[in-house]
């Protein structure tokens, strides 16, 4: 639809820890370090699958996942995550972040897959920040599931005894 | 690895394991002339190590809970039904298991590895702590036997002073441990300790001993004969763990000289005198700011890290546990050992360094291994495997060799930028960051520096996460706009599989 094109002139990728880079459109296949520009070349064979050449030197790359404009990307065995943010989108989201002020929610997820050995909290019990909630095992150790802030839980999703997976949803906090 | 010329009574050996030990049984056994058998099962059918044996017994049609290496009666059965006459246990799983070993003699079947009486002594830690105590071996102080209450662990702890650490008496792998501070802590911890020892011991016994802050981890390959000779091959040093896991190993350890090297060798052979030790085997020690060492423990087995004494002595231990477990003599003295060169170990897992560690099992999509000839690469993966969850997460052994401690970061920092890997998260940025610390390079580091020294787990070169900000920018740019004109379409946001990456790569 006509009124949700607009024209753009730049891209900002966001990183999860709110560094900001900023590409040109059209996008070129360049980047510019201080005063030359170097190629940038997405590529791939049989031997290394996709990778980046950059400055002579393979440099391994996968897309974790992608959602809207949320990319998670593997480049040389470490994860990024980046927003895709267009000008306006930014000033939006600027906008919102200042009205909405901090968040209300925390949602407690496995940080690895494992088994449930113990839930130590109950929906409506107070915890505090650094308090175990869950007890996961995972690959033969015991790891202990710490509420990273003070809170009421509203829901408990885990239960004792059963599997779970990386990123499966434990604990639901109000703050 | 010499041609044998010995009269074989081991003539096919079943390899009680899987994976990179598995291999790494079998390409000495191939050396020896001696056939090896391994077990397929249904979690790894068309795991690497099968390709390298002579005969593959198939337990694909095992349905049962317990992994068939842990099930001592299905493995002698396998045993006596391939004809094999002999076993090697690997690390893990059974290999300290004495009631196995014992099972496998009465069975006449030849087991490569200790007696089972070593096996016992040296796995229960209240009686190792008491025979190294007999045999005058620096401990760090203690309880003398196990401590069945919280209140008995507040007097001990009063007595030696605090921190002390309580230890699961059948543990290891760090599992069973817990560090207390304060006596008011006593309680709490004693618990979680005992019922993580029962958990994954089936003994909820545990003792105290004096916590030894910021420790070096050196231990001694021990190697022994059944005519009561027994020799060291110098120290490893393992300081570098997360959760008491080493993560990367190295001989000889920089915090040793001739002196200390000699005396910590003398009280390892002697501790493994005392239990008529033959066979390979691994006396560990903590090392203090001081220079005084305390003895920790006996492992009775193969370590994963033996390659790195390999490399620095020119011994293959797996021909030697084969040859004393045939009954031969040891052909070396204490005095024919030399150490020469420097080795390193990194232990390439599948685990998330940015998630603490956590362990990321999956299919392994590609995999390259740089091949140099300071490089030795131990592995049980190829392309297409899978790291599974129900083992450990072990992809690769990165060894690689230098003349001196120098030459082997250096040559270890060039093979970690080769070394390529697709389809699971892996610790190799973890060694990236390592191998440029200044403390690592200095070799100054504790078992505390993860803990303490560390602000970042990896390491990314200036430009790398710009790189990947220009291809996040890419892929939106691919999905979103016209290919005719600047315009993003915000309603098309949708799903798109990693897997249409390549096809767009090819049109590009």
């Amino acid at each position: 639809m006509a009124k949700d094109k607009l024209q753009i002139k730049k891209l900002y990728a966001l990183s999860s820890e709110n560094r900001k880079f900023s590409f040109s459109l059209p996008l070129k296949n360049t980047i510019r370090i201080g005063k030359r520009n170097y190629e940038v070349k997405l590529k791939a064979d049989e031997k290394y699958g996709t990778y980046i050449l950059w400055k002579n030197r393979k440099y391994p790359v996968e897309i974790i996942s992608s959602r809207q404009n949320k990319y998670e990307i593997l480049f040389n065995d470490i994860s990024y995550t980046f927003t895709v943010e267009t000008p306006f989108s930014l000033q939006r989201m600027k906008v919102l972040n200042s009205k909405k002020g901090k968040v209300e929610r925390e949602f407690i997820k496995a940080p690895m897959p494992g088994k449930i050995i113990d839930v130590l909290v109950r929906e409506g019990s107070n915890v505090l920040r650094g308090e175990p909630v869950v007890i996961l095992e995972a690959m033969k150790m015991q790891n202990e599931i710490l509420s990273p802030v003070n809170g009421v839980i509203v829901k408990v999703s885990a239960s004792t005894n059963t599997n779970v997976m990386k990123d499966d949803l434990l604990v639901e906090i109000k703050l | 690895m010499g041609i044998c010329h010995y009269n074989m009574k081991i003539k096919r050996i079943l390899i009680a394991n899987r994976g990179e030990i598995a291999v790494r049984i079998m390409k000495t056994a191939r050396l020896m002339n001696i056939e090896t058998i391994a077990i397929k099962t249904a979690v790894e059918p068309n795991a690497m190590y099968l390709s390298l044996a002579d005969v593959i017994f198939d337990n694909t049609e095992d349905v049962s809970e317990i992994p068939v290496f842990l099930d001592i009666e299905k493995l002698i059965a396998i045993v006596l039904k391939t004809q094999a006459n002999a076993v090697h246990p690997g690390y893990g799983f059974l290999a300290e298991n004495a009631y196995f070993a014992q099972k496998c003699i009465d069975n006449k079947i030849i087991y490569i590895g200790p007696s089972p009486d070593a096996i016992y002594k040296m796995g229960n830690k209240t009686i190792a702590r008491k025979i190294a105590s007999a045999g005058g071996i620096p401990m760090a102080m203690g309880s003398e036997d196990n401590i069945t209450n919280e209140e008995e662990a507040v007097v001990i702890a009063e007595k030696i002073g605090y921190p002390v650490i309580i230890k699961a008496a059948s543990g290891g792998g760090g599992r069973g441990m817990r560090i207390v501070r304060k006596s008011e802590e006593m309680a709490k911890m004693f618990v979680i300790a005992s019922k993580e020892a029962e958990n994954a011991f089936n003994d909820p016994s545990v003792f105290v001993e004096k916590y030894i802050e910021n420790p070096k981890h050196i231990e001694f390959q021990i190697l022994g004969d059944t005519k009561g000779n027994v020799i060291h091959l110098g120290e490893r040093e393992c300081s570098i763990q997360r959760k008491h896991q080493k993560l990367i190993e190295e001989a000889p350890s920089s915090a040793l000289d001739e002196k200390l090297r000699e005396k910590m060798g003398t009280m390892a052979v002697r501790i493994a005198k005392a239990v008529n030790y033959h066979s390979a085997g691994t006396v560990e020690f903590l090392l203090d700011s001081d220079r005084k060492f305390y003895f920790m423990e006996m492992n009775t087995r193969i370590q994963v890290e033996h390659p790195v004494t390999e490399i620095i002595t020119g011994i293959d231990l797996i021909e030697q546990q084969i040859l004393v477990a045939n009954g031969e003599v040891l052909k070396f003295r204490q005095e024919d050992i030399k150490l020469k060169g420097w080795a390193i170990e990194c232990r390439i897992n599948a685990e998330d360094v940015q998630a603490g560690f956590a362990p990321d099992p999956g299919k392994i999509e590609s995999i390259y291994m740089p091949s140099y000839p300071c490089v030795r690469i131990d592995t049980g993966v190829q392309a297409g495997s899978s790291i599974v969850a129900s083992y450990d997460s072990m992809i690769a052994k990165l060894i690689v060799r230098g003349k001196d401690r120098k030459e082997a970061i250096k040559n270890c920092k060039m093979a970690l930028d080769k070394v390529w890997i697709k389809g699971t998260k892996t610790t190799l940025p973890f060694f990236r960051m390592l191998v440029r610390h200044q403390k690592f390079q200095d070799g100054t580091f504790t078992t505390a520096f993860i803990e303490k020294d560390l602000d970042k787990y990896y390491f990314n070169s200036e430009y790398e996460e710009m790189l990947a900000a220009w291809l996040a920018t890419k892929l939106f740019v691919e999905e979103n706009l016209n290919d005719d004109s600047i315009n993003i379409d915000f309603k098309h946001g949708k799903e798109m599989s990693p897997w249409l990456l390549n096809k767009r790569i090819n049109q590009f």
